[in-house]
């Protein structure tokens, strides 16, 4: 302790170096925090807690089709499946264009059993549920959505959908808390209105969710149905969610392979450029360095002295950047979010900021340690002499 | 205890330049006594540099015995030795060699921090040091701060603020001018009568050697002659 100020004096000495190098650290550190963390926001979003037994029955030409509603009568036969329920992508505007979220159409009692965890049920009030079932024009939306729109129970909604070219006025019945803000994001009201009011879609519905009763029974399930299906006018696709889901993914590339290497490609850079900092830093002082040890500093002091600062920038760059990743993030989740539903989830976890924190510890360790020792262990006239 | 500070017998010193041996130093014997202040004098490469450095135990003889302020130094590690220096030893070197992200009075602490020794402690040996070579009022500069007098005035201070036996000095005038230089001699010339530090000084400067009480001289590795100096200046009382 009677070294700090040796040893945070040294650090300032070149105060434009030093401030150059923590910056870069900090870019560094907040790349990585908020690459890592996107990706974990990713992961957690392709394995929530009902998809891992859930599937979607679809068309197989386009989801975008519309299948038969009478499908569900061969599910319904099957032993392995526990609940299902119809869904129709609405695609409804709420007074504006800009003001973009999920809507869908739904067979409300099914919907909230299938969605059960995401809706999280039973922190529902029953009266809510009731009402949201009785009302023929009735939705149910996300606590994080209504707080967007300033909706209460009660409210009317019209909804315009192009897709449809109609316009639905709903009455708000259920406002639930889902377990992760992007789960909230959603509007569903009963698929009776889009059935009735549009000659298309009576008797049909965009999708089919299925809820196996165990989740290993999935891919033989998915195959019996397309097979069942695959002479009649329309053929089916079965897919899980976390594959529907990571279908999604894929379309934005191989991302974890990419975030992982350019998280890795700066981590490189930056080493490089910290181990730069410290050589210089060491071996500007090399007759410093001898002088002390003349003095009676001994080696390993000396080895401790300059890994305490190549370990303190480090620790100011990370600390630095993942300040900026925090800030950034929720700012990113707040506005973000708003546009893109899943990135209302996007925050920095304690298991990223761990490791953010350790790589640089890692950093500063390894790009101090081969010239500090060096410097450490240089024979004292050697140094002295190289003026 | 032992009068005698140093004590080297058939002490050498080579380097090595592949296969091929290059002396440096042979057969060195030399006692000087505890309290003398001796000045090491020859021609530029004679060894006198490699020598103190061996009697300051920053660096190893290739063969001889070497006992320095009571302890022979062939048997310690480097982390004993280093031990032993900051105990035994006070540097003075020609470049000051100051730390110059810390001020005159840190500089002069940093032989401390090396001892067991509480703030209070360590302050109070810091100003004495400072004020016997009359610095006290620039303690808070730092090195750029200080003319090269003033901070090889610092550097005096630390090298004898932790009270050592023996202090060394590598031409310590050879950065100064005419009149700091002859402050710094007789600032030496006082620890050596007032406070009885043994001292070793390498230097060229005819004068600078005139102020200690013995001159050896090196030539090409080997002592030449040790000759007494008679007519030392005359002087002014300074310490107390
Ligand atoms: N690391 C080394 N490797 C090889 N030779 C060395 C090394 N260090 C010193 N020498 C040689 O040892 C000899 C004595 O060097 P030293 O520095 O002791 O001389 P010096 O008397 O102090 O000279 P000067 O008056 O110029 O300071 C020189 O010939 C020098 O070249
Ligand atoms: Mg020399």
């Amino acid at each position: 302790m009677r070294f700090l100020t040796l040893v945070l004096r040294s650090l300032f000495r070149s105060k434009r170096r030093t401030f150059l190098t923590v910056l870069s650290l900090s870019v560094s550190v907040f790349l990585i925090a908020l690459l890592q963390s996107l990706l974990g926001t990713m992961d957690a979003l392709t394995t929530s807690t009902g998809s891992g037994t859930r599937f979607v029955v679809q068309d197989k030409a386009s989801f975008t089709n519309v299948i038969p509603q009478a499908y569900t009568n061969f599910l319904r036969q099957q032993p392995e499946v526990e609940r299902f329920t119809v869904l129709q992508w609405f695609g409804g505007e709420y007074k504006d264009p800009k003001n973009f979220f999920a809507n869908f159409g739904v067979d409300p009692e099914s919907y909230l059993q299938v969605y059960r965890e995401e809706a999280n049920l039973p922190s529902i009030p029953l009266e809510q549920v009731r009402d949201f079932l009785r009302d023929g024009n009735g939705c149910m939306v996300g606590r994080a959505l209504a707080d967007k729109f300033g909706w209460k129970v009660g409210d009317v909604v019209p909804l315009k959908s192009s897709i449809f070219n109609l316009t639905v006025r709903l009455n708000i019945r259920i406002i639930f808390a889902g377990l992760r803000k992007s789960d909230e994001m959603v509007l569903a009201f009963n698929i009776k209105q889009l059935q009735e009011a549009v000659p298309w879609m009576k008797g049909r519905v965009g999708a089919i969710t299925v809820r196996a009763k165990n989740p290993a029974d999935i891919p033989r399930l998915c195959e019996r149905i397309d097979h069942h299906f695959a002479n009649s006018a329309q053929e089916t696709l079965s897919i899980t969610e976390n594959a529907f889901n990571l279908n999604m993914m894929k379309l934005l590339g191989d991302y974890s392979t990419m975030v992982h290497s350019i998280s890795a490609a700066v981590l490189v850079a930056i080493l490089i450029v910290t181990a730069n900092t410290m050589a210089m830093a060491i071996r500007e002082r090399t007759t410093q360095i001898s002088t002390m040890r003349a003095l009676g500093f001994r080696s390993g002091q000396i080895l401790s002295l300059l890994m305490a600062e190549g370990l303190l920038l480090s620790l100011l760059g990370s600390g630095l950047g993942i300040a900026l990743a925090m800030g950034v993030a929720s700012a990113a989740a707040k506005v973000a979010g708003q546009i893109i539903p899943w990135m209302a989830d996007f925050i920095i976890t304690p298991e990223t900021l761990l490791l953010c924190v350790l790589i640089t510890l890692a950093l500063g360790l390894l790009s101090t340690f081969i010239p500090a020792y060096r410097a450490s262990r240089r024979p004292i006239t050697e140094g002295l002499r190289a003026l | 205890m032992d009068d005698v500070s140093v004590r080297l017998r058939n002490l050498a010193k080579s380097y090595w330049r592949g296969s091929l041996e290059i002396p440096v130093l042979t057969g060195i014997d030399l006692e000087i006594p505890r309290g003398g202040y001796y000045a090491l004098m020859g021609p530029s490469g004679s060894g006198k540099t490699t020598l103190l450095n061996l009697i300051a135990g920053i660096d190893r003889p290739s063969g001889g015995e070497l006992e320095v302020c009571g302890h022979s130094l062939n048997g310690l590690n480097d982390d004993e030795l280093a031990g032993w220096r900051s105990r035994n030893v006070g540097f003075i070197f020609q470049n000051y060699n100051l730390v110059p992200v810390l001020n005159a009075y840190e500089n002069v602490e940093l032989p401390l921090l090396l001892q067991d020794l509480g703030r209070a402690e360590r302050r109070e040996r810091v100003l004495h040091a400072l004020s016997l070579v009359n610095l006290t009022d620039r303690m808070r500069n730092y090195p750029r701060q200080l003319s090269g007098g003033q901070e090889q005035r610092v550097a005096i201070a630390r090298a004898i603020v932790h009270d050592p036996e023996l202090i060394v000095a590598d031409e310590p005038t050879g950065a100064l001018d005419a009149k700091n230089a002859e402050e710094a001699l007789i600032l030496l010339e006082h620890l050596n009568q007032e406070l009885g530090k043994t001292i070793v000084l390498v230097t060229h400067d005819p004068k600078a050697a005139s102020h200690a009480r013995f001159q050896i001289h090196l030539e090409k590795g080997v002592l030449d002659r040790t000759v007494e100096v008679h007519d030392r200046p005359v002087l002014p009382r300074l310490l107390t």
